[in-house]
């Protein structure tokens, strides 16, 4: 039982991990491209860690597991402020959808 | 070290392997074509959170926990570097430094970005 | 937080008790624990931990529930053909004030739905966020006001 949950958990992560790939090729610009990465990014690696914490119940390997969905979990959106505010003051354009921008008028 | 495990979970992280290696080669892609630097930031970080991914399913396939000491390190000196160049854009990009904003972090992509360009 | 450490700690003597590695038998001993502490309260009067902990696994539920959404929405508009998105950035003024406050809900913001924490303002009291689905400002800013921040100040004061 617990084999045909975990392999759900690892089938889906990977396909975030996908998506993820996949926004960071489609989506318009760099600000957008970074939605994808950071939670899609982060979403699927941490159900693949999950998935492995589930089938191997092992208290080890479970604080192996919970460590890096931590580390996932912490160290995402730090790099994507960093990342985010990097590109946005060295003036990378917006995409043409955008609709306000308040940061501007300051 | 751990015990047998099922051939449907086996299967399936074999599948897992293939879907994260294809999501590997369009990263690359983007790292490539990406109009800026901050864009070819993005990608590698993305490229980082892709391989813990990967070193975790390969942890599963294999049996072996090691691989997820590997990946706790990976992790965090992945992030360093992220860290890293996103401070460089940021610095670069300062009026007083004003030659290329965008050349200089090519070369800091040097180990993924290299064999590419 | 010493009652937090303290059950811990009989979650950590009780699974050595049973001599399993099982990460379930942590589980039940934490919750075990957990009634003991709250069967002798009388004992620790000025304590907060018996709110706390109902609060910050409210915010925890939260939190994953909203990851899960926004992870659809983001990845129907990847899948799809054509774009949807309507981004655009907005200033959230904060209610936050010590510096954990405020990393945790720059934080929480960048992992929830179809929002980025971009820049803080100089006094530290406006929060910079990068929309992807803007419908309506005043909304969306209502909304990560009185659903994410007030949840976290909630855990936190």
């Amino acid at each position: 039982m617990t084999e045909y949950i975990a392999a759900i958990f690892l089938i889906l992560g990977s396909l975030f991990c996908l998506i993820a790939a996949l926004g960071v090729i489609r989506l318009p610009d760099t600000l957008t491209r970074m939605h994808a990465a950071t939670k899609a990014g982060s979403l699927g690696a941490g159900l693949v860690a999950l998935s492995h914490a589930v089938f191997f119940q092992d208290s080890g390997i479970f604080l192996r597991a919970v460590f890096i969905i931590a580390l996932l979990l912490l160290t995402a959106p730090v790099a994507a402020h960093l990342i985010a505010r990097a590109s946005y003051r060295s003036g990378v354009p917006l995409s043409g959808r955008t609709k306000i921008d308040e940061l501007k008028k300051k | 070290m751990i015990a047998a495990q099922g051939a449907f979970l086996h299967g399936a992280a074999q599948a897992a392997i293939t879907i994260l290696l294809a999501g590997m080669v369009l990263v690359l892609w983007r790292m490539v074509k990406g109009p800026t630097a901050a864009d070819r930031v993005v990608a590698m970080d993305l490229l980082s959170v892709l391989v813990v991914a990967f070193l975790v399913t390969l942890s599963i396939h294999t049996g072996q926990a090691t691989y997820l000491d590997v990946a706790i390190a990976f992790a965090c000196i992945a992030f360093l570097g992220t860290i890293a160049l996103a401070r460089f854009i940021e610095r670069a990009s300062r009026p007083a430094d004003e030659n290329s904003a965008s050349d200089n972090p090519q070369g800091q992509d040097r180990s993924q970005g290299g064999p590419y360009d | 937080m010493p009652l937090l450490m303290l059950n811990f700690f009989i979650a950590a003597v009780f699974t050595l008790l049973l001599g399993s590695t099982r990460i379930s038998a942590f589980i039940v001993g934490f919750m075990l624990g957990y009634f003991i502490l709250w069967v002798s309260s009388p004992l620790y009067p000025d304590t907060r931990y018996f709110k706390k902990l109902p609060k910050t696994l409210n915010l925890t539920a939260y939190f994953l529930t909203e990851l899960l959404i926004s992870n659809f929405r983001v990845a129907w508009d990847v899948i799809t053909p054509g774009h949807i998105s309507q981004p655009g950035i907005i200033g959230v003024p904060l209610k936050a004030r010590t510096s954990l406050e405020i990393f945790l809900v720059s934080n929480l913001v960048s992992l929830t739905p179809g929002t980025l924490s971009v820049d803080l303002s100089e006094d530290d009291k406006i929060l910079y966020v990068h929309v992807m689905f803007l419908e309506d400002v005043e909304q969306t800013r209502s909304q990560i006001i009185q659903g994410l921040e007030r949840r976290i100040l909630e855990v936190t004061r």
